[in-house]
């Protein structure tokens, strides 16, 4: 237990308490790892953690079933779990995979466990599941989505009017069918409990009339992020009738704002006093950001990813007086200067992401970012500890200066556009500017990579990046070798996902039992053959081994199948419940 | 159209194999196959560079309206032995599917693209920004987007 409260007592003498003291003592653990660890002490501990566990966190839907969860968690309140692998983000999963929602909803209902919260990621949501839950569970506060499908607005409509006590309903980038509905009048009168309403993602109209009932009505209202039905002068009377708002998601604006309702929208802003946090502004003519000047000074997080009309000196001029920022989520038409500015400008940035507003470099465009901004945001935030990075080349020289910079780093992706780039000053492969990164950054936790690399920066990575949980390779490595690196040396690894790089068989086979210490392992278009697959499948019987076909009309045919056949995409989790009865076609699990 | 000077790393299940590879290549292209017109993946199924389909749509829907298309893209529709046509906004279509889903509706008929032909369904075609007749379904869909430039929905036999 590194971070839980380091216990004085030893066992034996705390079981001279009742039980509700020992429960009160673990209330004051939260964190789910260091409960797990609390479980295994002793069988007494086990049974009082159960019962007072009321946080569960499920990284794979289906490593557990829901009725073991629930026979486990009798008490749970909140749930979090993850559906598809992270790759599906970028169209390598195909849409029917899995990950229901359903099957949770349905075991949770009848079970009539107590649930108030349920956050989702990747998982596939039917009207009919978000009906069942609005209905099933009377306590229910906050339903927070994030990258999932399957639902339309009447799935929203369902939650709205049947959850008497909603706090929370965020939706995060969400593929969510706009029926065009009224759901938002579906909240009845009578609420008045919200406290964040995040929408962003809705591509349909929005019944203004109904969302300013609802803002006017809900005095507890802290975050709102409307989509990009909203125009103008909606969100001048929105903010007016919210100015306790911390947190705002703005939607489109029209071309030219008029003078007049431009001047009212800042009298509104000024007044929103408590603002710290902005986003949206996709569709958004420029002289609308600087509505937003009175109070930009207060903001800490700042996410204008969406805002790709604005240009880079429009970008600059707002973003230099944001001097409390501790999060800056930007395109890269801010450039190289506008990133320097930034370096001088925002000393408490803690997170960058910086996206490409070019990404399949169709634009002859020059102001993209590239080493020489990475390396200003290294030496100008001493509290930098996260960044994504896309950019359109880089040099060792660079990432090394950064790795001295900012050894603080927790979490650092790296993304150059064009695959196997070498570093563009001496044209050699990027491994020790990676190196340099793993071995200064000692709480390392996740990393991307990127460029020409070898089966060297592996090895750096396998040696240094002790803390390492989660790692995405792309187009990198020479042999076998490289992924035997990581899996050997990296004891902390819980995810890998590699694509279009040359592993196979022996690094897959090497050591089958690391599997079982991972959450799970995603490889696409690398060297593993079907025969590897299936040779892992019979070695490893606590894995689900899972075949993702380009051909998606039939499953494969046993008899027909040749074992020398590389597979596409492979997708292996450990699981307590074997394999599960919902895949579809295009899937085979071994 | 393509991008010849710049390298479009499309692995799997995207584009045609006529794209530029990368000179050095530790990298393993696999079998990039046709893009399949029916396919229940997401049309503009491209996965490189790693970002998430809302920045995707948003970046391509300003590259769009950039090249003057004001994000409306409105082509003549004929079914033949209609003489007279409708006009279509393909820009409210997120792909092949839905495209040949609304063709269907207003038409009152079942209309496919390439893939199955046989001989029951109408087939849906369209002349290129060369003046040539293609069948819809080959390419990419932002690829077509760019070189359609009317369509026609053809009698089964035809084809």
């Amino acid at each position: 237990m590194d971070r839980a409260i380091k216990l004085q007592l030893s066992t034996s003498e705390m079981n001279y308490f009742p039980d509700e003291v020992i429960e009160h003592i673990f209330d004051f653990i939260p964190s789910h790892r260091d409960r797990n660890s609390i479980s295994l002490v002793s069988k007494s501990w086990h049974k009082i953690e159960r019962y007072s566990r009321h946080q569960v966190f499920i990284g794979n839907c289906y490593a557990i079933s829901p009725e073991r969860l629930i026979r486990r968690f009798p008490c749970l309140r909140s749930l979090t779990l993850k559906g598809k692998p992270h790759f599906a983000d970028f169209n390598l999963v195909p849409h029917e995979w899995g990950g229901f929602l359903h099957p949770w909803i349905d075991a949770l209902s009848k079970a009539r466990v107590g649930l108030e919260e349920l956050r989702l990621k990747r998982m596939v949501v039917s009207d009919e599941s978000l009906e069942l839950l609005s209905r099933s569970f009377v306590g229910f506060k906050s339903l927070v989505l994030v990258s999932c499908d399957g639902f339309t607005t009447d799935g929203l409509a369902s939650i709205a009017a049947n959850c008497r006590h909603l706090r929370e309903l965020d939706l995060q980038e969400n593929e969510i069918d706009d029926h065009r509905g009224q759901w938002l009048n579906c909240f009845p009168d009578s609420s008045t409990t919200l406290v964040s309403l995040n929408f962003a993602c809705l591509k349909g109209e929005t019944n203004l009339s109904a969302l300013e009932r609802l803002v006017a009505r809900s005095p507890n209202l802290k975050s709102l992020k409307v989509n990009r039905a909203v125009p103008l002068d909606a969100l001048t009377r929105l903010m007016s009738c919210a100015p306790q708002l911390v947190d705002l998601g703005v939607g489109c604006y029209e071309n030219e704002a008029e003078p007049e309702s431009f001047e009212k929208l800042m009298a509104a802003i000024k007044k929103c006093t408590l603002l710290r946090s902005l986003s949206g502004f996709s569709e958004v003519a420029p002289v609308c950001l600087t509505a937003f000047y009175p109070i930009c000074e207060n903001l800490t997080s700042l996410n204008l990813s969406y805002a790709a009309e604005i240009q880079g000196n429009h970008l600059i001029e707002f973003v230099q007086f944001c001097k409390r920022l501790q999060l800056l989520w930007i395109l890269d038409s801010i450039g190289d200067k506008g990133l320097e500015i930034v370096a001088s400008s925002c000393k408490e940035l803690q997170e960058l992401r910086v996206f490409p507003s070019d990404p399949h470099d169709e634009e002859d465009n020059n102001t993209a970012v590239t080493e020489i901004g990475l390396v200003a945001i290294s030496a100008g935030c001493p509290k930098l500890h996260s960044i994504l990075y896309f950019c359109k080349q880089m040099t060792n020289a660079a990432l090394i200066t950064v790795a001295k910079n900012c050894p603080n780093f927790i979490r650092f992706r790296l993304c150059i556009l064009e695959p196997n780039k070498p570093d563009h000053i001496t044209s050699q492969s990027l491994d020790e500017g990676f190196g340099a990164i793993v071995q200064a950054c000692k709480g390392l936790r996740r990393l991307s990579v990127s460029g020409l690399l070898t089966d060297k920066v592996f090895l750096y990575i396998g040696m240094y990046a002790e803390q390492l949980e989660m790692l995405s390779i792309a187009f990198a490595g020479d042999t076998d070798k490289g992924m035997l690196y990581v899996l050997n040396g990296c004891k902390k690894l819980r995810k890998l996902e590699i694509r279009d790089s040359p592993f196979g068989n022996a690094a897959l086979l090497a050591d089958v039992g690391k599997y079982e210490t991972m959450r799970s392992l995603w490889m696409s278009s690398c060297e593993v053959t079907l025969g590897g697959c299936k040779r892992l499948a019979r070695n490893a019987p606590w894995l689900n081994v899972e075949i993702i076909n380009e051909n998606e009309n039939g499953r494969m045919e046993r008899n027909e199948e040749d074992e020398r056949e590389k597979v596409d995409r492979l997708y292996l989790y450990r699981t307590v419940v074997g394999t599960r009865k919902d895949a579809p076609p295009c899937v085979t699990i071994l | 159209m393509e991008n010849s000077n710049s390298y479009s790393p499309y692995s799997s299940s995207s584009v045609d194999s006529t794209k530029p590879s990368p000179s050095e290549s530790s990298v393993n292209l696999s079998l990039s196959l046709t893009f399949p017109s029916t396919s229940s993946q997401r049309e503009t199924s491209q996965d490189w560079p790693p970002i998430k389909p809302r920045l995707r749509d948003t970046l391509k829907s300003l590259r769009l309206r950039q090249r003057g298309y004001n994000t409306a893209l409105f082509v003549k529709v004929y079914m033949e032995g209609v003489p007279i046509g409708r006009k279509l906004d393909l820009s409210t279509f997120s792909g092949y599917k839905s495209l040949l889903e609304n063709l269907s509706h207003m038409f009152d008929t079942s209309v496919i693209s390439g893939g199955t032909r046989d001989r029951k369904h109408h087939v849906l075609t369209y002349q290129d920004k060369d003046g040539d007749w293609m069948m819809v379904g080959d390419i990419p869909w932002d690829m077509f987007l760019e070189t359609v430039r009317r369509l026609k929905i053809t009698r089964p036999e035809r084809c």
